[in-house]
């Protein structure tokens, strides 16, 4: 037994050398420009979502009601600070957005399964080791609320909120 | 020697587990309005740094130019396109949004050589806010850049007025 502990622990120590050493020697490649594995992506997505369901705290909710309006206010808001990366509702998605590792994903061609108060969480608080950077120190309470209602219907928003957010159709 | 042995094969198969689980089950915290403990990035920054060296040695060296010049264009390019997350001349501060921190290069210039700032500007860096600018600049543009931000805490006299002059003094031709 006290053999077995004693092997164990070296193969720990080994595992841990291998890995600083790795990253010691350069091996890890930190080139952003590369196509990320598909086991990878999922891996981490999953991760981050998995995170990200156990921190959000339970009773968190909007205190807003899901209103046209709301969702027109969050998508000006959208459309001012999130697209750069996160794309226009039906417009090409963004290649600046491709070029993070993880690439941003495309909100407005793929819509997101985060519920509304995940969103919330992410817009206000970031997602570590990527593009994402906290938005609360930015945005009020109420406008990442309204931010969160209008990602969460970013696929099937209805055609007038769709129409009064276009630029175009501002007059 | 054998249950020593077989002590070492558990370690390499339980470890990994482990860590899987440890994401999987959703423990490793992901918001960034946090600091990296200090440890983390200084593993973390001298893995970059070793990968970027290594990678960046054998990019060919850019064509002769007249280096003042170079560096100008680079400053300007910089107030376009990289003071948003990296910094302006004068104002102090720490990004506190990302995680990592973005470097504010005014304040602590770089220790990357200039052939190792255009292999990052050009590729980016993974797991970062650092995206690949490569699709975005020509190779002179990205070696302006490298030369300016090379400089960019002690950068020669004159050059940042000429950097944030409206119009260069060689505009008209």
């Amino acid at each position: 037994m006290k053999r077995f502990l004693i092997g164990f622990l070296t193969g720990d120590l080994l595992l841990v050398l291998f890995v600083v050493a790795y990253l010691r020697f350069g091996l890890a490649n930190v080139a952003a420009d590369a196509p990320t594995p598909a086991w990878e992506t999922r891996w981490m997505f999953s991760s981050a979502h998995a995170s990200i369901r156990r921190t959000v705290p339970h009773d968190l909710k909007s205190p807003i009601p899901t209103s046209d309006e709301t969702l027109i206010a969050g998508g000006k808001l959208y459309l001012n600070d999130c697209v750069g990366c996160h794309g226009a509702p039906g417009k090409p998605p963004s290649d600046f957005g491709a070029t993070f590792y993880p690439p941003a994903p495309q909100l407005a061609r793929d819509g997101t399964t985060y519920s509304e108060p995940e969103i919330y969480w992410v817009a206000r608080h970031g997602v570590r080791r990527t593009g994402m950077s906290e938005q609360g120190s930015s945005y009020s309470d109420e406008h990442l609320w309204q931010l969160a209602a209008f990602i969460s219907h970013i696929t099937t928003l209805p055609p007038q909120v769709r129409s009064a957010i276009e630029p175009s159709a501002g007059h | 020697m054998k249950t020593f042995l077989l002590g070492i094969v558990s370690a390499l198969v339980v470890l990994p587990i482990g860590a899987l689980a440890y994401f999987r089950l959703g423990l490793a915290e992901t918001r960034s309005d946090a600091r990296p403990p200090a440890w983390e990035t200084r593993v973390m920054t001298s893995a970059v740094r070793a990968s970027v060296r290594r990678r960046a040695s054998s990019i060919q060296s850019p064509p002769p130019e007249n280096l003042d010049d170079a560096i100008v264009a680079g400053g300007k390019l910089y107030f376009e396109g990289c003071a948003g997350c990296h910094g302006q001349p004068g104002k102090a501060g720490q990004d506190l949004s990302h995680y990592p921190s973005v470097p504010q290069l005014w304040q602590v210039g770089t220790k990357y050589s200039e052939r190792e700032i255009h292999w990052i500007i050009q590729h980016g860096i993974r797991n970062t806010a650092m995206s690949a600018y490569g699709p975005f600049y020509s190779d002179k543009q990205l070696w302006a850049l490298a030369r300016f931000v090379r400089r960019i805490d002690n950068l020669p006299a004159g050059l940042l007025e000429r950097i944030q002059a409206k119009r260069p003094p060689t505009a008209k031709n």
